[in-house]
């Protein structure tokens, strides 16, 4: 628990910075607040460009539908596929930048964090994806 | 200790291990790079647009990943939080721009 974003450390460690010292594209996004224990922005940092490479991930999936699946899949579906994977994508990366910001907004007001309702849309979109396909390759 | 702005004061290491997933996320973005190239060979030059694109995004991580290398050094030492909200909004507007030009494309 050492880590939880729940109980930051700034109290001990340093008096609470305030948003002052911010200026334009920041303060406007951020609002107000307490700075958090750098540490937490950090791992909000590495989470956020997780997502990033878990959206690039769909858009290289969808891409390569088209470019290398051929005629293996009818041409209806392999489109499908393609289009689903990639607005999939499109869909996780403006999440995974919504909750960024709302993970930083919580931590310098010392509240809850918001769940990740990216994490289903990707559970089902793979699923999905992956049920439809195999459904294809397997089905005469 | 010649360079104290980039000397790492954290035993979690934790501006190391942030520039490193920059670095994969760059890596990423030369793979979806070379994704488009291949692509070209069905959908023509209109891929190679994409492609430069992608190719840009990576550059552009790579040249400025010591800048938020010393920003997060900074932020430990203080210790501040150190947001980069340019950076973050520029990137997932850039997968989201890539995707939406990769329907376009499919749509021709």
């Amino acid at each position: 628990m050492a880590d939880s974003p729940h109980e930051p450390e700034h109290s001990e460690r340093t008096p609470p910075q305030h948003l002052a010292q911010r200026t334009g594209l920041s303060a406007r996004v951020l609002g107000g607040g307490i700075e958090p224990d750098p540490r937490f922005t950090l791992a909000n940092e590495r989470t956020f460009l997780a997502w990033i490479r878990t959206a690039l991930a769909f858009l290289a999936g969808g891409v390569a539908l088209e470019a290398f699946a051929g005629d293996v899949f009818p041409v209806v579906v392999r489109t499908g596929l393609a289009v689903a994977l990639l607005l999939i994508g499109m869909v996780i990366a403006a999440g995974a930048t919504l909750r960024w910001i709302r993970l930083e907004r919580a931590m310098r007001h010392s509240l809850p964090l918001p769940l990740p309702w990216i994490a289903p849309i990707l559970a089902v979109g793979a699923a999905v994806a992956t049920g439809v396909m195999l459904a294809v390759l397997l089905l005469p | 200790m010649s360079h104290p702005h980039i000397h790492p004061n954290d035993p979690g290491l934790q501006p190391e291990r942030t520039t490193l997933a920059w670095n994969r996320t760059l890596m990423a973005f030369v793979i979806v790079a070379a994704f488009f190239l291949r692509w070209g060979n069905q959908q023509g030059v209109v891929v190679v647009g994409l492609f430069a694109v992608a190719l840009a995004v990576a550059l552009t991580i790579w040249t400025t990943q010591r800048n938020r290398y010393r920003q997060s050094v900074r932020a430990m030492r203080q210790p501040q939080g150190s947001p980069k909200v340019g950076s973050a909004i520029a990137l997932g507007a850039a997968v989201v721009l890539l995707g939406a030009a990769g329907l376009v494309v499919i749509s021709l």
